[in-house]
């Protein structure tokens, strides 16, 4: 090949990205350099004027009040991916293995939860964890309690509900990630004498780590921008950045001190990538 | 019968929803050391044989004993069989060490004993020095060779072989043959394989057992398939033939409508209808034999060793193959006598 006709690939494969190139930069890089000046400006009528400040960084780092806020978030982020990578697993591994015929409806089953809005489920689960909901009502009910458990309007139910709201990315994030496991190396290691426990441990478990880490990073990163359910799960009680940032553009009208908590996630996001690829890197080296 | 090393009696295995099963009344046996090829088209039930033996799916109904102990109770992770997969199946998270290590781990053996058994076993299938390799950066043959050594590292009571050579290219297929013989012959190991390739079950095994539809259609040395098959379907499937049909007339004469009197070696009942099955290359050009039929020749191949002839003799045509030394070759349209002795025309059985 020579080196005119490599140019005119080249020239090709530029015409193909700019469609995707142009998108991603009127939605997504515009916005964000614009984010990024607001949040060097000083706050004006609920927008931005275009002076420049190291005021709204100063206010996040400190304000102790934001440390405990991104610590918050932090914690919510890897409880949620803790405990939706532990309860999608075992699905998981079960849609990634079956082979019955059902295998394509059970999926489709496990992923349907994302037919429905996220508030909805949110709302669903007001319903289930409220004073007066399911859970409380039955127990009480049953005599077992006499005033309700506090499972929402805090930090337990704004954890509960986006486990599960968050359960069915876990799940295709797995499936993805499992592309190395086969059933004949199982049957490999039971030939050479391990047993069923010894298959998961030596066999299953490491060659499905691509797939659990893909899962949780996933998850977190969901889980640390979501603002809806610690919205309506917290009662206002539960502090995490998505809430805050929505606090300040749109109740306090402190746009320039929102940017800058949000290039604060952006940060921990960043930050969460890295250690993505390292591990990932590791696994496969 | 009770000192064979492994006795299969009476194997059935019927998958729930399909009919016919898929194996039907199996018997086999095997001498230590012995190597057995299970030999026949896809679907005929040779690999779920195996399968079966290895522990990793359950027979319907016969018994599996190794050294006189039944296997039906025992799991797949006590049996202390070697198995090579098809594809291999070496574990891709792990080193090629790693890999021949995993089975000796499994059984408790100390680290320092499992680095010495690792290296010999490396050494036997010449992978020595490859050890920290990973799995992806060996080519088909090494991996191959990983599998088994990983298969033989544990000392297996038997080792099972899963159409071993398929994954590889024409070349290294010939020479694997030969070192997995070798392997086989050095361990001692007795070891099953199934194939679907005919060339690979003569050259490598001691006995092959030729199935078709879920059973055994003959059981025996490769000379005895290939020169004594029992059946049309064996014939068939190990080597080309020329079917004939005839009825035994005369002791070791058979009259074949439309071609004339046939003279054989074995002795058939007078009176009988007989099948009748000559080699291609059992013929002779022009030559002295009993069976003389003279015919024209329609097509030849050209194959550097052999001459491959279609010969239409009266209404029929007989497929011939020539040594290209033997002295002039016929050529297309040439009339030609051909030959054969009485004891290259075997009878396979009594015609329907």
């Amino acid at each position: 090949m020579t080196t005119s006709d490599r140019k005119g690939n080249r020239g090709i494969l530029l015409l193909l990205l700019l469609p995707g190139l142009l998108a991603l930069g009127v939605s997504f890089v515009a916005p964000l350099l614009w984010l990024l000046r607001a949040s060097f400006s000083t706050s004006a009528l609920g927008g931005a004027d275009g002076s420049w400040t190291l005021a709204n960084y100063a206010d996040v780092v400190l304000d102790p009040f934001y440390w405990r806020v991104a610590g918050n978030t932090l914690n919510y982020g890897l409880t949620v991916a803790a405990f939706a990578v532990v309860l999608s697993y075992p699905i998981a591994l079960f849609l990634a293995r079956t082979t019955s015929r059902w295998r394509g409806v059970l999926t489709a089953l496990a992923i349907a939860p994302l037919l429905t809005s996220g508030v909805v489920r949110t709302y669903g689960w007001m319903v289930i964890l409220g004073d007066q909901g399911v859970i409380n009502g039955t127990l009480q009910a049953l005599s077992l309690i006499q005033t309700p458990i506090r499972l929402s309007n805090n930090f337990l139910g704004a954890t509960i509900a986006m486990i599960e709201i968050l359960m069915p990315y876990a799940i295709l994030a797995m499936l993805s990630g499992f592309g190395r496991l086969n059933t004949q190396l199982e049957e490999a290691a039971a030939m050479l004498g391990a047993n069923r426990l010894k298959v998961f441990w030596r066999i299953i478990l490491p060659l499905s780590l691509p797939g659990v880490i893909t899962a949780a990073l996933l998850v977190f990163v969901l889980a640390i921008s979501g603002f809806v359910t610690p919205r309506l799960m917290g009662g206002g009680r539960v502090f995490v950045l998505g809430t805050e940032v929505f606090q300040e553009a749109t109740v306090t009208l402190n746009l320039p001190l929102a940017a800058a908590l949000a290039m604060l996630l952006l940060v921990l996001f960043s930050s969460v990538i890295v250690i993505y690829r390292r591990a990932l890197r590791a696994l496969e080296a | 019968m009770a000192d064979k090393h492994v006795i299969v009696e009476q194997l059935v295995k019927t998958y729930p929803g399909s009919g016919a099963p898929s194996v039907d009344h199996v018997d086999f046996d095997l001498e230590k050391g012995e190597m057995l090829a299970l030999l026949g088209p896809s679907g005929c039930g040779k690999t779920t044989i195996l399968r079966m033996v290895a522990g990793l799916i359950t027979p319907t109904s016969g018994r599996i004993r190794l050294d006189g102990r039944d296997m039906a109770e025992i799991p797949v992770h006590k049996r202390n069989m070697g198995m090579v997969f098809q594809s291999y199946a070496l574990f891709p998270h792990m080193s090629v060490a790693e890999n021949v290590a995993f089975g000796l781990e499994m059984r408790g053996v100390p680290k320092a004993e499992r680095a010495a058994r690792v290296e010999r076993a490396l050494d036997l299938v010449k992978l020595r020095g490859y050890g920290e390799r990973r799995i992806t950066q060996l080519s088909g043959g090494q991996q191959q060779r990983c599998a088994i050594a990983r298969s033989l590292v544990i000392e297996p009571q038997l080792l099972l072989l899963d159409e071993p050579l398929s994954n590889l290219d024409a070349k290294l297929r010939d020479e694997m043959r030969e070192e997995i013989r070798d392997i086989q012959a050095r361990t001692g190991v007795t070891a099953i394989f199934v194939t679907h390739d005919q060339d690979e079950a003569l050259s490598m095994a001691d006995r092959l057992a030729v199935m078709s539809a879920g059973r055994i259609e003959q059981i025996g040395t490769p000379r005895q398939i290939f020169d004594r098959p029992a059946t049309e379907f064996v014939a068939n499937f190990i080597g080309a033939g020329n079917f004939l049909t005839g009825t035994v007339v005369e002791p070791h004469q058979a009259n074949v409508p439309g071609l004339g009197m046939v003279v054989f070696g074995l002795d058939a009942p007078l009176g009988k209808d007989v099948r009748l099955l000559v080699r291609p290359h059992r013929f002779t050009l022009n030559g002295k034999g009993e069976n003389a039929f003279e015919g024209v020749v329609r097509h030849l191949v050209y194959r550097g060793d052999t001459l491959t002839l279609d010969v239409d003799v009266k209404d029929r045509t007989f497929l011939v193959d020539l040594p290209t030394h033997a002295g002039t070759l016929p050529e297309r349209g040439d009339r030609v006598t051909l030959t054969v002795a009485r004891d290259d025309v075997t009878v396979i059985g009594t015609a329907a």
